[in-house]
């Protein structure tokens, strides 16, 4: 395994519904080589979307209660700017439901992290080198010819590659992908994981949360979330199965 | 540069924001057109103020000046006065010529004796004579039936003199004096039942009342009317006549006059001897300043010259005229205080009624935000979650905010600017009864859009209905309200003295009123907007 990218390391997050607290992440640990694919599965509510956002830093943990790093940097010691930063340059995103915007083209979804990273010149589709780049890979993720659609004018797999060309946009260090194929048919689903494996390839780290095996078997290993904290198991690529060995606190 | 880009896009992407746009020009519009015509009155009011009275008033108690034209004389040494005319004022009746017979009608009105060639330097008395042919442009513009078209200037020159034909004094009416005058729609005159009044002759009875205030007998005088007056002041053209002062002095007994020693021997002819000569008096004196001099410094300047000359006069044994102790001396604006003060005060107390037009219009752009923030939780937590920072956020939704309110604001002050220069034929349309293709046309819309409502109900469509139905109920009340509409006098001249609706766009308020509309606009924008920066994104993407 390669140096660690990025690391969740004793991560605690808990919501508060009403008057109760609901302990979401418990100690969670897990340590994401450069140009690892890991997939992250666990069943509904074990806190598979909730470390993917304290991973992406669009959430954080507790207070004292766990660190995320990135290239060994503590994200609890970044101020706004940095944590901005982070989401726009240093991870992509993508969504199980797209979440694309409405008013903006296709193009223009697809530039937005280097558009509001400050990388737009005056158009919403960002200046010709953004441009030029967005162009390529929506040609390459097969949604060339819907540049100057709307979202509401494409399928869930059409909107489902826009939604992956905008995480790629900024040229990410990590793909953080949240079920990207969950609303998704086998054949739309086929050809996001490959083109996803198609960037992993290239040496793009991925997390990937996912409750579907057989997208999971792409990855390079598996973890499982259970309870808030994570179990490991190794990949056996020819079988698909694996054997969980409990580590709760320390990294897997 | 990104939020600028976003909250275009959402502006013209959305019917919302147009609803809000709306909102605030009603605003605007309705601030700047209540102010331009309350200011365009008062400075009317002003102007004709100065107008009619020139600079400065020196006016005495009913005893009157004596002496004026010495002290005027004095005046025109000054080289701040411009000029000065003597002036007689009183009350009196007017037997008018109408209608046939021995019951004519008499009207109350106020006497001014003037000396028309100094009184037409101080005031615009020349230029407000109304019968006159009027240079080529201005005949150009009257209607065929105008009775100025066939005038030559002999009824001007009449006017300008105070004297008849045959050279006898004359009197001048204010226009609205008789009711025969009837004021047409672009501000022209016609003569009802064929009374052209210049020619004719009118009766004015006064009466005098002496130095020590007692009350004479009346006096008759019968005068032809040598032209007609329209100040523009409802107030004045309903009342005044002007008479020349000589005649106005010696029916008032305010012309000089042998003092006589009632005490001594009648002489063989019985008259008594006479000890001195009791000099000419006027009720006012109106000055005029050069141009470039205040009305304020001037009015000091002949206030400083009249105590000097009241001074004098007094020391002088040989004077049998005294100057009254407790003269006058007013600005035109001081004169014309009790009529210009309510309407100040009233202008300044619709402004700050107004003002709360500008919470309304921050209170509908916070509502409109709120709703649209609402709508937009789930964008805000994408675009946090691309790497959106807070303040993006905020200037996303603060630059919605000013876009609105410029837009907004600048469609007001262009709405208002087209009302308020359009305001008199606005008024007139109102005046009159709806053309019958207003109405038509209403029906029309209302017809189509009930064929909408029902194609959409068969289809079961219900919104389009709905927006149908209520666009054919909308036409259709137009529609009967346009048919009933009868003309409706809303600027009555009697009411308001000018007999035209101020209509010049007060640009000052205009800009602050739209400088107003933007700031309450970014105001009722920033609470949704700082709202939508502290949206939490994850809950944002998770409920959104």
């Amino acid at each position: 395994m390669g140096e660690p990218l990025l690391v969740a390391d004793a991560v605690h997050k808990t919501y508060r519904v009403g008057r109760v607290d609901v302990p979401v992440l418990c100690g969670t640990s897990l340590s994401i080589a450069r140009g690892e694919w890991v997939a992250i599965l666990g069943s509904s509510g074990s806190g598979k979307s909730t470390l993917m956002h304290v991973l992406g830093g669009i959430d954080r943990p507790d207070r004292d209660k766990g660190d995320i790093r990135f290239k060994g940097e503590s994200l609890a010691s970044w101020g706004h700017g940095r944590i901005d930063r982070y989401r726009s340059r240093d991870v992509g995103f993508v969504f199980q439901h797209y979440h694309l915007l409405p008013e903006l083209s296709v193009l223009e979804n697809a530039a937005l992290p280097c558009t509001v990273g400050g990388a737009g010149g005056l158009s919403l589709s960002g200046s010709r080198e953004v441009r030029d780049r967005c162009t390529r890979l929506l040609e390459a993720c097969g949604v060339g010819h819907r540049m100057c659609h709307r979202p509401a004018e494409l399928s869930g797999g059409e909107r489902q590659r826009v939604a992956l060309v905008r995480a790629l946009a900024a040229d990410p260090a990590v793909l953080l992908a949240d079920e990207p194929t969950g609303n998704l048919d086998a054949a739309n689903s086929a050809a996001i994981l490959d083109l996803i494996a198609a960037r992993h390839s290239e040496g793009l780290t991925i997390a990937m949360v996912t409750h579907d095996q057989t997208v999971a078997a792409r990855a390079d290993r598996m973890v499982h979330l259970v309870d808030g904290r994570v179990e490991c198991r190794p990949v056996s690529r020819s079988s698909g199965t694996s054997v969980p060995s409990r580590s709760p606190a320390a990294p897997a | 540069m990104f939020p600028f880009l976003l909250a275009g896009r959402y502006l013209r992407s959305r019917l919302i924001p147009l609803i809000a746009v709306g909102a605030v020009a009603l605003c605007v519009a309705l601030v700047v057109i209540v102010v331009s015509v309350m200011t365009g009155f008062l400075d009317m009011l002003r102007n004709s103020g100065r107008s009619l009275l020139g600079d400065v008033i020196v006016s005495a108690p009913i005893g009157g000046i004596p002496y004026a034209n010495e002290f005027m004389a004095e005046l025109s040494t000054l080289p701040e006065v411009d000029a000065s005319t003597p002036l007689v004022d009183t009350l009196g009746l007017l037997r008018m010529p109408y209608p046939q017979g021995s019951r004519k009608e008499t009207v109350p009105v106020q006497v001014w004796g003037i000396d028309p060639t100094s009184f037409a330097r101080v005031t615009d008395y020349a230029d407000d004579l109304y019968w006159k042919p009027g240079t080529e442009e201005e005949r150009g513009l009257m209607q065929e039936d105008d009775p100025r078209l066939p005038l030559d200037d002999s009824l001007l020159r009449q006017g300008e003199t105070l004297l008849d034909g045959q050279g006898k004094p004359a009197i001048v009416l204010g226009m609205h004096v008789s009711i025969v005058n009837s004021r047409q729609g672009d501000g022209s005159y016609r003569n009802r039942y064929g009374w052209f009044l210049p020619g004719m002759e009118v009766v004015l009875t006064v009466v005098p009342i002496g130095e020590s205030g007692r009350v004479g007998a009346q006096r008759d005088r019968v005068f032809t009317i040598a032209n007609e007056i329209q100040t523009g002041i409802y107030e004045v053209d309903k009342n005044r006549v002007f008479v020349p002062i000589g005649v106005a002095q010696e029916l008032l007994q305010m012309d000089a006059a042998p003092i006589v020693d009632a005490s001594a021997e009648p002489d063989a002819n019985g008259q008594f001897p006479v000890r001195g000569t009791s000099p000419a008096r006027v009720s006012k004196i109106l000055v005029r300043a050069k141009p470039g001099v205040t009305a304020a410094a001037l009015r000091d300047l002949v206030e400083a010259r009249l105590n000097a000359f009241t001074e004098r006069i007094s020391m002088d044994p040989g004077r049998q005229g005294r100057i009254p102790l407790n003269m006058n001396v007013l600005t035109w604006e001081q004169q014309l205080r009790d009529l210009i003060a309510p309407v100040e005060k009233e202008r300044e107390m619709m402004r700050i009624l107004f003002s709360i037009i500008y919470l309304v219009c921050a209170g509908l752009i916070l509502s409109i935000f709120w709703a649209i923030v609402a709508e937009k939780t789930r964008d805000i937590g994408i675009l946090r979650a691309v790497g959106a920072s807070r303040w993006g956020i905020l200037s996303t939704f603060l630059s919605y905010g000013l876009a609105i309110g410029v837009i907004g604001s600048l469609l007001g002050v262009a709405l208002a600017s087209v009302v308020v220069t359009r305001i008199n034929d606005i008024h007139d349309a109102i005046g009159h009864d709806a053309p019958a293709w207003t109405w038509i046309s209403a029906y029309a819309i209302a017809a189509a859009a009930t064929w909408g409502v029902v194609c959409y109900a068969r289809r079961a469509i219900l919104l389009r209905t709905l927006l149908f139905g209520i666009v054919a109920m909308t036409a259709a009340l137009l529609g009967i309200a346009l048919l009933l509409h009868e003309g409706t006098l809303i600027w009555d001249p009697s009411v308001y003295y000018f007999v035209d609706i101020p209509s010049t766009v007060d640009w000052t308020t205009a800009v602050f009123t739209a400088l107003g509309g933007v700031v309450f606009s970014v105001i009722g924008a920033a609470i949704p907007a700082a709202k939508a920066a502290d949206t939490d994104p994850v809950e944002a993407l998770r409920y959104g």
